[in-house]
Formats: C-alpha cells, sequence, structure tokens
C-alpha cells in the first residue's frame, strides 16, 4: 500500500512547468501568423460586417465609431434595390460563362499535354502555356483592350481588312454595352489562365497509377470511358479546388470590370461590386455602410454556392 | 533665344513687401522666414520659438501636382519651379500612383496633417464641394490677393466660388469646343474654312461628308454627359442647374441637346457610346480613335483632344478648331472647367502657396507651349486672366494658335457645371436613363431624360441626411 502511494506523481508543479514549457516554446512560433491572421483577415471581416450596421458615410463621419447604429437598414435597403439585383444577376451570368471554360479547357489541354511522349516537346508546351501566367495582370488588360479595339485592334483588322466580312460602320464591338462583353472578358480570363490551371490537372494526373490505364485498356474499354470513369473522376479533387477559386474569382470579378467597362450602370460590366466600390468611393457621401452591406450581400451569396459546391464534389469513395 | 518677363499684378508684390514696413509679429517672421526661403530653424532658435512651431513651418512649400500636368506643360518643372525656387523654398511633388486622392487628403484631414500644402490638379465640379464637405481645404480668400481675384475671368471665378468662399486658384483651363478634319471637310466639297454657325448645319455638314463618302463618319462626340450633353445644352441655354445645384435633366435645353446628339450619333461609329479603355472608362473614348484615324469629320469634346490627335496626321494643319454651333435664341455657351489648385486646411505655407500659384499662372511661358500653334500637341489649355487675353487682343502674338481667340469668346459667355458633390457622378448615373433615347429603345427624349434624372435623384435620396 504504502509502495503504491509512493508511486503517485506529486502533481501539478512538473505538469504546470512542463505545459508551460511547452507553451513557451511552440506559440512564438505561431504567433506572426496569428498576428496577420487575425490583423488581415478577422479583423477586417469583421469590421465591414460592424460597419454594415452603421451609416457611416467617409466623408461626413470621423469615423466608423461616430456613426450611427442602423442595424439592418442597409440591408433591407440593398434588398430593394435594383441595382443590387442587377449587379448579382450580371455576376452570376458572367460566371456561368466563365466557369466552364476556365474549368474544362485546361482540364483537356492537361489530358493531351500528358499524352505526349516526346520530353523536350512536351517541356515546350508546358513552357508556352505557361507564358500569359508570367504577364502582370495590368500589361494583359492592355494587351487585350488594343486586341478588341475597334480601330486598332487585330481582331477586328482581320474581320474588317482582311476578310471584309464587316465594315468600319458595322464591326463588332467586343467591349462596352454589347451582347458579346462577358464572352470578350471571359476569352481573355480564359487565354490567360489556361497554362496556370492546366499545371494543376497535370501534377492531379501524375497520381494517377498508369497501371489503372493499362488494366481498363485490357478490359476493353474505350478511350472515352477510361477518360470518364478514371482520369476525371481522379481529378475531382482538382476539380473542386478550381471550381471554388475560380467560382470566387469570377462573382467577385472587379478589376476587369472597371477597367473595360467603367462606371456606366447600364453596362453589363457595371455588377455588385462595382456597385459596391462605387458607392464606397466615388458617390455622393461615400457611403460606406451601405456599400458594406452590398458587399456581404454579395459575400453570403458565395458563400452558399461554396458550400453546395462542397457537397456536389464531397467524397463518394 | 526667348526671353520672358513674368507679368506680376503689382498689388501682389506685397507678399514680399509689406509686412517689413509693419510691426512683425514671432509667428509672421518665422511664416515668412520659411516662404522666402530663410533657415527657419536658426529664425526659431534667434527668437526662442518652441521647437515643435519651428518643425512645422520648416519644410519647404509642397505642392502636389499631377504628372498630366508636367507632361502637358514641361516648363513647370524644366523652369518655373526652379525659378521660383530662387526666390523662396519650394519642395515640388508628383502626385503617387497609389495612395494620391481624396481617401488619402479626407484621411489625413481626419488627423489633421497633411503631406502636401497645395494640391494643383483639383477640378471644381469633380472634387471641391466633396472636399470641402469633409474639411480637407479651406479657402484662398485670405490668401489670394484682391489683384488676382479680379483679374480672373468672370465665368472662371464664379467656377472657384462656392458658397461666398474662393476655394480654387485656377489655372489650366479646359473648354468644350467644335473641331474639324479640314481635308475631309474639303474632300465632301465643303468649304474647310466656315466653321458651321447652328447644330443643323454641323449636322447637314456632317451628312455631306458620310454621303459624299469623303469618310465614313460625319461627326464624333464623348458620350461622357459632362462633355457632350452638358455643353451642348449650354449651347441653348445655361440656366439648367437646380436650386440644389444639380443638372437639370428635364429642362428644354436639355431635351434640345439630346436631339442632337441622337442625330450626330447616326452619323457616327457603332461604339460611340462606349467607355473608353483607360481611367475607369472616362479616357481613351471611340471617338479619339476615329478623329486621329481620320474616320470622322466634326468633332466636340474639349480642345486638348483635337489638337492632340492632329498631331498623328500627315498634315496636322488640316484642324480647324471654333466655339460650339448655337441654334438662334441660345446662349451660344458651352462648358469649361479649370483644373486649379486647392489649399490644404492642414498643410503649411499658406500665404507662399498663393504666392507660388499666383507665380506659375501668370508665366508666359505656359500660356506660349500650351497655346503655341508651332507647338507639337500643343494642350490649348486657356488661361484664366483678363488681363493676359487684354494683352494678346491688343497686340495678337505670333505664336498664338488662330483659334484661341474666337474659343476665348465663347468663354465669356459659357459657364462651368455647377459645384456640387455629384457634380460629376450625376452624370454617370443617368447616363442610361438619357441613352434610351440615343440607344433607340425610348422614342420620347423627354421620357428619357425624366429617366436620368430620376435615376440621380434615387442616389441622392440615397446620401446622409445631416
Amino acid at each position: 500500500m504504502a509502495s503504491r502511494v509512493a508511486t503517485v506523481r506529486p502533481p501539478a508543479v512538473h505538469t504546470v512547468r512542463l505545459t508551460t514549457t511547452r507553451f513557451a516554446r511552440t506559440w512564438p512560433y505561431v504567433v506572426p501568423a496569428l498576428f496577420f491572421f487575425v490583423g488581415w483577415q478577422l479583423w477586417p471581416i469583421f469590421r465591414a460586417l460592424w460597419i454594415s450596421f452603421t451609416d457611416f458615410s467617409f466623408l461626413l463621419d470621423a469615423s466608423p465609431g461616430s456613426a450611427k447604429w442602423v442595424w439592418f437598414d442597409n440591408y433591407v435597403t440593398a434588398f430593394h434595390d435594383p441595382l443590387v439585383r442587377e449587379g448579382l444577376m450580371r455576376a452570376a451570368i458572367f460566371t456561368a460563362i466563365f466557369l466552364p471554360g476556365m474549368v474544362f479547357l485546361p482540364m483537356v489541354t492537361a489530358v493531351l499535354v500528358d499524352r505526349v511522349q516526346n520530353r523536350r516537346l512536351a517541356s515546350a508546351y508546358r513552357l508556352i502555356l505557361l507564358i500569359p501566367a508570367m504577364i502582370p495582370g495590368p500589361l494583359i488588360f492592355v494587351l487585350w483592350i488594343w486586341m478588341y479595339s475597334n480601330g486598332i485592334g487585330p481582331i477586328n483588322y482581320f474581320l474588317v481588312n482582311l476578310l471584309h466580312i464587316y465594315d468600319v460602320t458595322n464591326q463588332p464591338t467586343w467591349l462596352g454595352s454589347t451582347d458579346l462583353t462577358f464572352l470578350s472578358i471571359a476569352l481573355m480570363e480564359w487565354w490567360w489562365g489556361l497554362g496556370f490551371h492546366t499545371m494543376f490537372y497535370l501534377a492531379g494526373l501524375a497520381t494517377i497509377p498508369k497501371e489503372l490505364y493499362e488494366s481498363a485498356r485490357v478490359d476493353g474499354a474505350s478511350e472515352w470511358r477510361i477518360f470518364w470513369k478514371i482520369t476525371f473522376a481522379r481529378l475531382r479533387p482538382i476539380l473542386l479546388v478550381l471550381v471554388v477559386l475560380r467560382f470566387g474569382t469570377a462573382f467577385a470579378l472587379i478589376d476587369e470590370y472597371i477597367l473595360l467597362g467603367g462606371f456606366n450602370r447600364d453596362r453589363p460590366t457595371y455588377t455588385w461590386t462595382v456597385y459596391m466600390w462605387d458607392t464606397a468611393f466615388q458617390v455622393g457621401d461615400q457611403n460606406r455602410g451601405y456599400a458594406a452591406a452590398v458587399g456581404w450581400i454579395g459575400t453570403l451569396g458565395m458563400l452558399a454556392v461554396v458550400l453546395w459546391l462542397f457537397y456536389l464534389f464531397r467524397n463518394r469513395d | 533665344m526667348d526671353t520672358y518677363e513674368v507679368d506680376v499684378p503689382v498689388e501682389d508684390e506685397e507678399f514680399i513687401d509689406d509686412g517689413l514696413a509693419s510691426e512683425l509679429t514671432r509667428a509672421d517672421l518665422l511664416k515668412r522666414g520659411a516662404a522666402t526661403g530663410a533657415a527657419v530653424w536658426g529664425v526659431s532658435a534667434l527668437f526662442g520659438a518652441g521647437t515643435a512651431f519651428a518643425g512645422l513651418e520648416a519644410r519647404a512649400l509642397t505642392p502636389t501636382f499631377y504628372q498630366w500636368i508636367y507632361d502637358l506643360h514641361p516648363d513647370i518643372s524644366k523652369h518655373i519651379n526652379k525659378d521660383y525656387a530662387k526666390r523662396a523654398r519650394l519642395d515640388a511633388k508628383i502626385a503617387p500612383v497609389q495612395g494620391f486622392g481624396i481617401d488619402r487628403f479626407v484621411a489625413e484631414a481626419k488627423k489633421k496633417k497633411s503631406t502636401w500644402d497645395v494640391y494643383v490638379g483639383m477640378t471644381p465640379f469633380v472634387e471641391m464641394a466633396a472636399l470641402i464637405e469633409a474639411g480637407v481645404i479651406e479657402p484662398w480668400d485670405n490668401y489670394m490677393s484682391k489683384a488676382v481675384l479680379t483679374d480672373l475671368i468672370p465665368s472662371i471665378r464664379k467656377e472657384a466660388t462656392y458658397q461666398g468662399h474662393v476655394w480654387a486658384f485656377p489655372f489650366l483651363l479646359d473648354i468644350i469646343i467644335q473641331s474639324w478634319n479640314g481635308e475631309l471637310v474639303a474632300k465632301a466639297g465643303l468649304d474647310p474654312e466656315k466653321a458651321p454657325k447652328t447644330w443643323d448645319e454641323l449636322i447637314a455638314n456632317a451628312r455631306k461628308v458620310v454621303s459624299s463618302k469623303a469618310a465614313p463618319f460625319g461627326a464624333v462626340f464623348d458620350a461622357h454627359g459632362w462633355r457632350s450633353l452638358a455643353p451642348i445644352t449650354h449651347t441653348f441655354s445655361t440656366n439648367v442647374y437646380t436650386p440644389a445645384g444639380l443638372f437639370d435633366f428635364t429642362n428644354d435645353a436639355t431635351v434640345n441637346a439630346l436631339e442632337v446628339m441622337k442625330q450626330m450619333k447616326e452619323l457616327a461609329p457603332n461604339n460611340i457610346l462606349e467607355p473608353g479603355k483607360v481611367d475607369g472608362g472616362v479616357n481613351q473614348t471611340p471617338d479619339e480613335e476615329v478623329f486621329a484615324a481620320r474616320q470622322a469629320a466634326y468633332y466636340i469634346k474639349y480642345q486638348n483632344a483635337p489638337t492632340r490627335f492632329a498631331g498623328t496626321w500627315p498634315d496636322p494643319s488640316k484642324l480647324r478648331i471654333a466655339g460650339l454651333p448655337k441654334q438662334p435664341g441660345g446662349a451660344g455657351a458651352t462648358v469649361f472647367w479649370d483644373t486649379g489648385a486647392a489649399l490644404f486646411k492642414y498643410g503649411q505655407n499658406k500665404k507662399q502657396a498663393a504666392d507660388y500659384m499666383r507665380f506659375l499662372t501668370y508665366d508666359p511661358r505656359i500660356w506660349r507651349h500650351g497655346l503655341g500653334k508651332d507647338v507639337k500637341g500643343a494642350p490649348g489649355q486657356l488661361a484664366p486672366y483678363s488681363s493676359l487675353w487684354a494683352k494678346w487682343q491688343k497686340s495678337p502674338p505670333p505664336w498664338m494658335a488662330d483659334w484661341a481667340f474666337t474659343v476665348y469668346d465663347q468663354l465669356k459667355v459659357s459657364q462651368a457645371i455647377r459645384t456640387n458633390k455629384f457634380g460629376l457622378t450625376q452624370f454617370f448615373i443617368g447616363q442610361p436613363g438619357w441613352e434610351t433615347y440615343l440607344k433607340g429603345t425610348e422614342k420620347d427624349p423627354k421620357k428619357a431624360l425624366r429617366k436620368a434624372r430620376d435615376l440621380v435623384l434615387a442616389e441622392v435620396k440615397k446620401s446622409k441626411k445631416k
């Protein structure tokens, strides 16, 4: 009995010291990441949420703290605002045009490049595909604005001066208020992102055991069936990542819209993001409380879609 | 080599002389020491002034310019600032590409500080009301001399004044005019030296250009309301503002202007209503492309657009410029705007700022370069002072562009768009409304303009009521 008592550890001091030491040794490494996570992500998110419940106007109020708390007024107004509804709808249309091309074109390209047997040629293809991804965004926009230009752009030069399909009075206007606007922007984005996204799929393809293909072929499966049952099925996790990432990019696109479409509210490019920016930084007293509410409505809509995408692409193994 | 003499109103020399004869306070001496380039630290030490105060006045006058102003007027950085620096301390800056603009100004003002003393680049109808409302700038009233104030062309003085105070120190004036490509007009069998006097005449000429196949397009304009709808409206009447200072979209003059635009649009390229390629769609607009490419004969825009694009033609001398046409009984005015200077409330060296702006804006090199007919791509911005124009009219300088006096005459009756915090944005907000008529989806111009008005009023209503 006595010996049993003797084996019981004297409590706390040792455990507390151990825990403290472990804490002191490990947590300092986490602090920088925690600092950036809280300061750069959590704080702005909650700050914007808080501002959305106030009537904060940048030009009139000294700080958001001095603005009036208006509860859900901004949200109620935003739900009745045709510009918000129309802006969300325009963003959804662009996303529907943009997303399939941005996800499936690289997949097809990756499958084709993956089949190239010659190593040098395969590397050359990869390199060429990656060139657009190396070009900074502003240069891409300048380049494509020139491409689509009516007077000096090579696309219309080809259609008007070489093929004579159109003349200068009826040539297609690619950007601005035409039905071609979203398709024109999507084309630019596909070209820009093709190489980068192809690399994602190539990485995914490299993880698929070659034996699976060999066995399927031995069993007499067609190439089409092999693609759907092996390649596509195994690339689902990559597909999920790309769909979620690119859905976010497409639905919340703003730079391209402002650069290519300006602030005319009738343009298809005047989406909820541009409206939010316009309200927060340009119009009237710069009503940032309202702009934050518009931003949160868009964000919540996006979060709902992302959750649905996660469900859609859930692991079914 | 040309020599230049800076015309300075005699009264304004008081900046240097007046105080010396009267009793000086310590603060006055420190301020003037800073302004005239004296070592303020030394002066403040001599008088035992507090370090904080000395530090406050230690910096040289710090105006900030947009890069485009330096580009269009290279004499500013090459000569004028250097000349001024011989007279007083100057630290002129170029506006940073990022982190510059009303947000930065307001954020600094909220902390009661300012990186710069003077903002050279303020366009009153665009941003003046917002800067005043946010407490960023203060009036020039106590710093601009009476001589300068009375020398301003009255319409420009009116533009710079808001609620009884002068908030802008006018500098570079842009004005909406008509221009035409003389070569295309002659090819259509019209007299290239004869400016269309009425809108009907301009449209008839433009039709003839198209029907004669002299050019594919007869007339072009910039679709932004402050560059087309408002100036064309001013040719009918300038009494087109509501008591709140908003543009009156439903005025009869505005309806007339929209009808003129509709007729011109039929003679313009199919992308004429599209936004521009840079600056949020505001610049490099489709009209510029076709006029530069010599595909359009008549052009309605601010003066430095045609002067720049004619520089790309094989023979730039074919460019002709005149004031906007007017209909019989119309006001015969147009729209202009001045890119002037604002005085930061929490800046320093305020009296020196006024002295510098006067030194800069009276310098003949600016106007010689800007209005010189031998200067390639001359910006054509007009001088804001009556005395300069009186002198030039008395003895026309050989270098001056032929069109300058014609446009100056129209300036006398013209008006700027009223200062309002929706001064610029009302034209973005209302554009979808009036464009329904231009696009043909609405047949009645009055209904289209009512829609434009309603869109603007809805946005104004959203604005906070304080």
